[in-house]
């Protein structure tokens, strides 16, 4: 009796892992990041100057590295785990399928450390599983195993990015236009608002003082961020006399945004080790 | 005379409706199949990247441990029956798909058996060729994995469409059937994870 009822919660606890392992691979964060540190190895300083490279090179060339890094792999392999990522995720633009997943599992203890590369289908010719073998083996592995995972992780994507840049390098002309284009709508759009607030106080002044102080303090932020946008927007204007050519590299850049994902499809070229 | 003209334009309504139904339902059962084939072609592609990957990993690992040449020639004879073993793209039906993975699973199996032995053989370990050919071999097993699932998605929307209403109909009358699945029984679908 014992046994069978031993039996069965044996069961249903491996229907559990089982049902768990199908569903481990994390969701696709909103906002898009390309930089996704679940496992916590970066300080946020660091995390932010690594997304702002990759973003950066994003930007300029298209090519989509994103850095992932977890705490367990839920019984997949790294390769597997990295792959699926990109799936799931879309990293990569359609129509090149340049994405790229860096994937780390940092070593706890007695556990091995894993890092898998993972590269998109439009990829696999620039960055060969082999090339993906050696990033990991000579630039990545050994500053993660003197525990400076934010070294090894740069000096990998480094490498990763003169690779890929070699092969698809085009700039995002239409989300840089898109981004001026944007500017433009929020700067109408919050100009309607705050003269809508403007009008309103102006009519209801003694209608409510409770809402007065909150207009007040939300006519200041909109003029803040307006005044924002007429600077960032001239900066850009300033920086750049060349047009649009010029804005390309610094456009998004200094919007300080990442686009998202693109819907790249993976299958499953990389490589990867562990320490 | 009108009476007779309505019901000659609702018959004739009727047929439309009916031809652009079966027109619809037939096409995209085409797309579907063609998607199946498409994802079909790329199984067969990774595992012949696999296939093609052998004869120079046996040649290297055979330098190095040359008194293992049973193990080697399993990997041979293992190759060469599993490019015997081709599926009717046409067809794919669940027989040929489960005889063609029995095949290539002999093949993984060999070759897992020849990767364990090169762990006594440091000279091979630090050999740079073997290196390479031993990251190719973890890309293309990753790939089979990859496309195995692909696969499986796109077929598994297929035989969806083929079997539900109303669409099975039509399915029926042009024959269109189901595809057969790669099973994830024996263990090739979910990398064992090795801890020493």
């Amino acid at each position: 009796m014992r046994t069978v009822l031993k039996r069965i919660i044996s069961a249903v606890a491996l229907c559990i892992a089982a049902s768990e392992a199908l569903n481990a691979i994390p969701a696709r964060p909103e906002p898009a990041r390309l930089v996704n540190d679940f496992a916590g190895i970066f300080s946020p300083g660091q995390a932010m100057q690594l997304e702002r490279m990759l973003t950066a090179f994003d930007d300029s060339t298209s090519n989509q590295i994103a850095v992932v890094t977890v705490s367990d792999l839920e019984g997949y392999s790294a390769s597997g785990y990295a792959t699926q990522i990109g799936l799931d995720w879309g990293i990569g633009a359609a129509s090149h399928d340049n994405g790229v997943v860096v994937l780390i599992k940092p070593k706890y203890g007695d556990s091995y450390g894993d890092v898998a590369i993972s590269t998109g289908y439009g990829l696999e010719g620039a960055i060969p599983d082999i090339y993906c073998k050696r990033i990991i083996d000579s630039e990545m592995i050994p500053h993660f195993a003197a525990g400076d995972y934010y070294a090894g992780t740069v000096s990998g994507c480094r490498v990763l990015m003169q690779l890929a840049s070699g092969e698809i390098s085009e700039p995002r002309g239409d989300s840089s236009e898109f981004s001026l284009f944007g500017l433009l709508a929020m700067f109408i759009l919050f100009s309607i608002i705050f003269f809508a607030i403007l009008g309103s106080n102006g009519k209801g002044g003694r209608g409510g003082n409770n809402g007065g102080s909150g207009g007040v303090d939300a006519d200041d932020l909109i003029r803040g961020i307006i005044l924002g946008n007429i600077l960032s927007g001239r900066g850009h204007r300033g920086g750049h006399p060349g047009g649009f050519n010029g804005g390309f590299d610094g456009g998004g850049f200094s919007g300080g945004g990442f686009g998202g994902f693109g819907g790249g499809d993976f299958g499953g070229g990389g490589a990867s080790g562990r320490w | 005379m009108k009476k007779g003209l309505t019901i000659s334009i609702i018959i004739a309504v009727i047929l439309a409706g009916l031809f652009f139904w079966v027109k619809n339902s037939y096409n995209r059962l085409v797309s579907g199949e063609e998607q199946v084939s498409a994802a079909w072609a790329q199984v067969e592609n990774v595992y012949q990247r696999r296939a093609d990957l052998i004869p120079n990993l046996v040649a290297t690992v055979k330098g190095y441990a040359e008194h293992e040449s049973e193990t080697l020639e399993g990997v041979i004879a293992a190759r060469a029956k599993a490019t015997q073993v081709t599926v009717n793209p046409d067809q794919l039906s669940e027989d040929e798909i489960a005889e063609f993975q029995a095949a290539q699973g002999e093949l993984g199996s060999a070759l897992g058996r020849l990767m364990m032995i090169t762990e006594n053989y440091p000279d091979l370990k630090a050999n740079s060729n073997f290196a390479d050919l031993q990251a190719q071999l973890e890309g293309t097993e990753n790939r089979i994995a990859t496309e195995r699932k692909k696969y499986n998605d796109t077929a598994r929307a297929y035989n969806v469409s083929v079997r539900s209403f109303p669409a099975n109909i039509i399915a029926s009358i042009f024959n269109f059937e189901t595809k057969g699945y790669f099973k994830a029984a024996d263990g090739a679908d979910t990398a064992p994870v090795v801890e020493f």
